[in-house]
């Protein structure tokens, strides 16, 4: 309804607002004088209920000499609602009262009093004598009720008849008022579905460009304060499982979050007060009542809750009515959808960036790993990596120190990626940097250790074992810094372990020096240096393939070329973990003496 | 993609936002700058002015919901003036001329806030 002409209700101030709203009605004409077709003329002539109410009042009144009176329209069945008073203090009045058997023929109401009818004290107090039903194609509209006459007389069978004809002379009028006013209100209830369809589809626009959980919660916000004009509400969404509040107005406690977890066994919007009726909703209910809370509206996306929605009472009054719910569900699911699909975006590209990381860490990796085996006189080398899905930190090498004297190494840096790698890296550098430099292993591994050690300040370490294996007398210098000890396969059949050196590299700057070992290799003899991997290895229960197994396995392999030890070894394994993912990298190094 | 301009005019100890163009889910957040940034300034007698407004959506009058009490709470309002009937029509629809005090022209909402200083 746009403001009359004369903007009427321009410039209304809060406190005026509930009768400044309705555009002014005119008053009804009244000189009693009226003669009966040119009160016909103007009430037919009008299609302004307001008017045509107050002309049939104050007409009657005027012909009746009566100095007090109303008119009362029906709204519900038995709900009436007063929409003209004259004479009549309204502010002790009841605007909207229930009347039952209502009176088809007009009465007194001194009659009726003594018919224990509810309402009709309602009548008597305000001194009212008659009651004029309005009738309108047969059917009770409204009821006209008029005071004593100020002549004193009562009401004659003449009045009556003279009263009911005016108010018949304007049924007619009064029933096409009332059909435009429900036009008016069936126009305004299709204009206000629109601008809720308006409303979804301007958020479901924005929501589509938005992806940003922050912004649609947001945007959700406007439209519950704008649309439907919740003074208070709590939004809460899913976070892989807790339930976290999200936005509130007021702001409310986070304490409250184990309770409102309760509400997601909802399974529809509903009110809060029918909640807190229920038993395992009552602790809820109760407090989110406290909180003036009205309503509460699952966020659903196929049939499981992902959020919730509480609306409190409305800044325009009034009550929420079922349709608003399903209304404020709509609001909420489309949200939702978003809000989703930003999370789902959002992990997708976290999860491209770990790959590409990963990608970057295996690239690394490999590079450090030697391309070609040296060609050792009267030795048999083969070596074999194999990366798992996160990139473990695995290296080895094997390069040629001098022409008889060859660098083997073997090392697992801790964690994965491309921390791992870097720091792989950083050993790789020193080894290939002090190899050739005339130094002792035990000196050149502290020189390491005090480097890495220095690099990563004790949050990473590495386990490392590396030896030079000289071909004229055909020994091993070696330290093992904390590593998988060496398995050497006699062709006795005994096993020695090569474990001497000292603590893992990256920990603490080198404070006791590390040993060197040392071992002679008789022709078929086997040195596997290993990583944990191998030994780690784990079937689908989680069992590890263990030293043990690998060492019975080389032991019966131990005959075969380097290589194919390698290749046979791979294959048990393979036989252990079955489809279990591979863990952690897997790498082997073979020696064997011709 | 339609647009939308906010603005901004000082007098007199009352701030006037002229809104031009669409206000919708879309242009919502600007509006909403420009009232935190009153907000922050501590200008708590505002008047939007709507001559120029072509739409509002409900997200548009979220926004004027989301800033008023903070406004009144600080003695402050936000009075809405010059509206054009559809966007009228739009305020009235959602019950807004309850809570908000709309003129057809800006000198009323100004002699408003100019009775109120003076008391």
């Amino acid at each position: 309804m746009f403001p009359s002409p004369e903007g009427k209700f321009f410039g209304i101030t809060k406190s005026e607002a509930n009768t400044a709203v309705k555009p002014r009605r005119r008053e009804g004409i009244s000189p009693d004088s009226l003669p009966l077709f040119e009160f016909s003329n103007v009430v037919n002539s009008s299609l302004d209920l307001q008017f045509i109410l107050s002309t049939v009042l104050l007409t009657t009144m005027g012909k009746m000499l009566v100095a007090k009176g109303m008119v009362l329209l029906r709204k519900e069945e038995h709900r009436f609602e007063v929409v003209a008073a004259k004479g009549i203090d309204q502010a002790s009045f009841p605007k909207a009262f229930s009347i039952e058997k209502t009176p088809r023929a007009i009465c007194k109401v001194d009659k009726l009093a003594s018919s224990r009818l509810p309402w009709i004290d309602t009548f008597v107090i305000q001194n009212q004598k008659l009651l004029v039903p309005i009738l309108s194609e047969g059917k009770v509209v409204g009821l006209m009720s008029l005071g004593e006459r100020m002549s004193g007389t009562k009401y004659s069978a003449m009045d009556t008849h003279l009263i009911q004809s005016l108010v018949n002379l304007s049924g007619s009028a009064i029933a096409k008022a009332l059909i435009i006013d429900q036009l008016k209100e069936a126009n305004r209830s299709i204009d206000r579905k629109y601008q809720e369809l308006n409303t979804l589809f301007d958020l479901s626009k924005e929501f589509n460009v938005g992806l940003d959980a922050e912004k649609v919660v947001r945007l959700l916000t406007f439209a519950l304060l704008g649309q439907v004009g919740a003074s208070k509400y709590i939004i809460c969404l899913r976070n892989h499982s807790t339930l976290q509040i999200v936005a509130a107005r007021p702001n409310v406690e986070r304490t409250m979050d184990p309770l409102l977890e309760q509400l997601c066994e909802i399974r529809k919007a509903e009110f809060i007060s029918d909640l807190a009726r229920q038993k395992r909703f009552r602790e809820p209910g109760v407090l989110l009542q406290q909180k003036g809370m009205t309503a509460v509206i699952p966020m659903q996306m196929q049939s499981q809750i992902k959020g919730l929605i509480l609306v409190g009472e409305r800044l325009r009054g009034g009550n929420y009515s079922k349709v608003d719910l399903e209304f404020i569900s709509s609001l909420g699911n489309l949200a939702i959808i978003s809000i989703e699909n930003a999370r789902l975006f959002k992990e997708a590209i976290e999860k491209q960036r770990m790959e590409d990381e990963l990608k970057i860490a295996r690239e690394i990796q490999q590079g450090l790993l030697p391309e070609d085996l040296p060609h050792i006189q009267g030795f048999e080398i083969a070596a074999i990596n194999i990366p798992s899905k996160q990139v473990g930190g695995d290296y080895y090498d094997a390069l040629a120190r001098s022409e008889r004297e060859f660098v083997i190494a073997i090392g697992d840096v801790s964690g994965k990626g491309t921390p791992a790698a870097l720091l792989m890296a950083n050993v790789q550098a020193a080894l290939r940097t002090l190899v050739p430099i005339e130094s002792s292993l035990p000196k050149a591994t502290a020189q390491i250790n005090d480097l890495t050690s220095s690099n990563t300040r004790g949050a990473k370490f590495i386990t490392f074992f590396w030896g030079i294996l000289d071909v004229g007398s055909r020994t091993l210098r070696y330290v093992n810094a904390g590593h998988n000890p060496p398995l050497l396969l006699r062709t006795d059949g005994s096993v020695e372990r090569l474990e001497v050196g000292g603590l893992i590299l990256g920990i603490i700057k080198t404070q006791t020096p590390y040993q060197e070992g040392s071992v002679r290799f008789q022709s078929g003899d086997t040195l596997v240096m290993y990583t944990d991997g191998v030994s780690e290895a784990m079937d689908s229960e989680g069992r590890d393939f263990t030293e043990e197994r690998l060492e019975v396995a080389l032991k019966r392999y131990a005959n075969l070329p380097a290589n194919e030890i390698i290749h046979r070894v791979q294959q048990e394994l393979e036989t252990h973990t079955k489809d279990t993912p591979q863990s952690d990298d897997i790498t082997m190094v073979v020696i064997k003496a011709l | 993609m339609a647009d939308f301009k906010i603005n901004h005019r000082e007098g007199e100890g009352v701030y006037v936002i002229e809104l031009k163009g669409y206000l919708d889910a879309h242009t919502a957040p600007e509006l909403e700058n420009a009232f935190q940034r009153l907000l922050n300034e501590k200008k708590f007698n505002i008047i939007v002015n709507c001559r120029e407004l072509a739409y509002i959506s409900s997200a548009g009058l979220g926004v004027f919901m989301a800033y008023i009490e903070d406004v009144r709470k600080n003695k402050g309002d936000i009075k809405l003036t010059n509206m054009s009937a559809k966007v009228y029509n739009v305020f009235d629809l959602l019950g807004f001329p309850l809570l908000y005090e709309i003129y057809k022209e800006e000198k009323e909402a100004l002699s408003k806030f100019k009775t109120i200083q003076k008391a």
